[in-house]
């Protein structure tokens, strides 16, 4: 169990530090993915070795993919317009909102 | 196991409404051409669904259900549907000549509003992890496309980028705080999360105070709590003013919701590992956001860090969780909501005349339209908490409670934050009352020299004066939205 939690602890350090780090809006979504790849890990691990009778970790980690794709694809869609506004994907681009 | 499972489907009946009228509005603005609905319909439309789901969780107020746990309707939740529902109304038909000239896609624009109002009502509801998670998501989800749907405007589209992104890492870390508290707790369930807990937390401890902190980071987000507000001066900026408005009023009230629902509950017998989080986000909240807003010169932005710093007194209330405080808490919810909504509208009518969202702007304003001059100046001053006005019994009651919760120095400091926001509230006022609109002193000798005068629509006058009046309702005679509160408080810790 030790394994698992460390495993996603390690992706959702990776995930934030990727949020951080990259410029591209796109890259930035894909680090998303992987946090919300390590709730998943982490749901999953506690519902078998933890309350393996009911299964309400992998129901729980089920809607989170779930809802993460829909975020993907919603967030897409907003890069897509700022994509046409500004001919960049990139966030550094989107600076005309400050203070 | 096998047990038939009864649930009381009636009780959902305002989630129903709301569902089915997204649907509806969504459809109907789709084949509009075809169906030869005339502009004004859709938005009509929103607002019987809006209306309906009021008087329908008024119809159910007396009945409750608990649906396995899962989903609790009692007063709390009335108490949020008819808030959020109003609030939904409200917006729409104070907003409508606006959606007309500056929306793009209006039909998603309000099916939008509508799902936002409903994973508030879901928030409220829910008692269970996954449920909270789902509203939540619907809530903003929902508003990450509102924001970023103005017409030929690239503010907004910057505004919905790092909404949605922010958003996206917000709802990661409150997930695997969920996560966390899953495995520390055995359950997502809140009935058997305070079960578990009040027995023992100390084998659990580290992954239980790790789960409370991002639970407490997300919720923060969401509710846009110094040091995670980052987003909401730009999403208010950037928003159309009446998702502006949405984003202040029925996201703020679902995150409290949320964090009631949470705090009062399962999360409660581990007070001692919380208590302290919340009391320095909430100080650092109140300083900052009210600190931040002496600097602004766009409306829309004052507003979104006058609204940081209001979330920064509402979580005092959390701080000294009682039912008391919770019930305080509700109060002055419903009177921010009252009186931001008379502010929002307000402007809304004055961008649909001047297209201006700077405070320079208003330069004159008491003498082109003294009306609109008078319901911004009230609104400010409740929001600043003047006496005789919604803002200051419902402060008042607050301040009061938290102070009994035994944190009087961060009352004290919340007082100080309070007098120094009536600073920049008197700023816009004198911009209104004091000064010209080329910028020079108004000589009272001879007043209304320069500027014609301008009425607003008549929508706009029945919205901001019954906005105006409820604000002067709440102000001078408390007690119905006081009772509600309290049994909202009551339900809650029963």
């Amino acid at each position: 169990m030790e394994h698992f939690l460390g495993l996603s602890g390690v992706l959702f350090a990776l995930g934030f530090y990727g949020v951080l780090a990259r410029r591209s809006a796109i890259l930035i979504l894909i680090s998303v993915e992987l946090m919300l790849a390590a709730v998943s890990i982490n749901f999953i691990t506690f519902a078998t070795y933890l309350d393996p009778e009911r299964f309400t970790g992998v129901i729980f980690a089920i809607f989170a993919i779930t809802i993460a794709a829909a975020e993907v694809g919603l967030a897409l869609g907003i890069v897509l317009r700022l994509f046409r506004d500004r001919g960049t994907s990139n966030v550094d681009a989107a600076d005309e909102l400050k203070w | 196991m096998s047990e038939v499972v009864q649930f009381n489907y009636s009780l959902l009946v305002p989630e129903y409404v709301l569902a089915v009228t997204a649907g509806v509005v969504l459809l109907a603005d789709a084949f509009r051409a075809e169906l030869k609905l005339g502009r004004g319909t859709v938005p009509w439309m929103v607002v019987a669904g809006a209306v309906l789901t009021v008087l329908a969780s008024i119809v159910t107020a007396g009945r409750t259900g608990e649906f396995a746990g899962l989903f609790a309707v009692d007063a709390f939740t009335t108490f949020f549907r008819v808030l959020l529902a109003a609030t939904l109304a409200v917006v729409v038909v104070g907003s409508h000549e606006f959606v007309t000239k500056h929306i793009r896609h209006q039909g998603e624009f309000y099916t939008m509003l509508v799902f936002a109002t409903l994973g508030g009502t879901v928030m409220a509801a829910s008692r269970e992890l996954l449920t909270a998670y789902i509203g939540v998501e619907l809530l903003s989800f929902s508003l990450y496309v509102a924001v970023s749907l103005a017409k030929r405007d690239p503010r907004s589209g910057e505004a919905g980028l790092k909404y949605v992104l922010l958003g996206g890492v917000a709802s990661a870390t409150l997930l695997y705080g969920m996560s966390l508290i899953y495995g520390a707790a055995g359950s997502t369930s809140y009935g058997l999360i305070a079960e578990h807990l009040a027995k023992d937390s100390e084998g659990v401890h580290m992954a239980l105070v790790l789960g409370l902190a991002m639970v407490i980071a997300g919720l923060g987000f969401k509710a846009s709590a110094v040091p995670f507000h980052m987003w909401t001066p730009d999403a208010y900026e950037g928003a159309p003013l009446p998702v502006t408005a949405i984003l202040s009023a029925t996201s703020k009230a679902a995150a409290f919701a949320l964090i009631l629902r949470l705090f009062a509950g399962p999360l409660l017998p581990v007070l001692r590992d919380w208590q302290w989080m919340i009391a320095v986000i909430s100080l650092l909240t109140m300083v900052f956001g009210n600190l931040i807003a002496l600097q602004q010169t766009n409306i829309k932005r004052l507003l979104a860090y006058s609204s940081i710093g209001q979330v920064g007194f509402m979580l005092m209330a959390v701080v000294t969780m009682s039912d008391v405080s919770a019930s305080a808490l509700l109060l002055h919810l419903g009177g921010y909501l009252v009186t931001n909504l008379a502010v929002f509208m307000a402007v809304i009518a004055l961008y649909n005349q001047t297209g201006s969202e700077e405070i320079s702007d208003m330069r004159g304003l008491a003498e082109s339209n003294p009306y609109l001059a008078l319901v911004i100046a009230a609104g400010l001053f409740s929001l600043s908490g003047m006496p005789l006005l919604a803002g200051f019994t419902t402060k008042f009651i607050l301040f009061q409670a938290a102070a009994s919760g035994g944190y009087l120095w961060l009352v004290s400091i919340a007082v100080i934050m309070s007098t120094v926001s009536l600073y920049y509230y008197l700023q816009v006022v004198r911009q209104m009352y004091v000064l010209q609109a080329d910028g020079s002193l108004i000589d009272p000798q001879s007043p209304d020299v320069n500027g014609p005068r301008w009425r607003l629509t008549a929508t706009g006058y029945v919205v901001t004066a019954g906005l105006l009046a409820g604000v002067v309702f709440v102000g001078l005679y408390v007690s119905p939205l006081a009772v509600a509160a309290n049994r909202a408080a009551a339900a809650l810790f029963s």
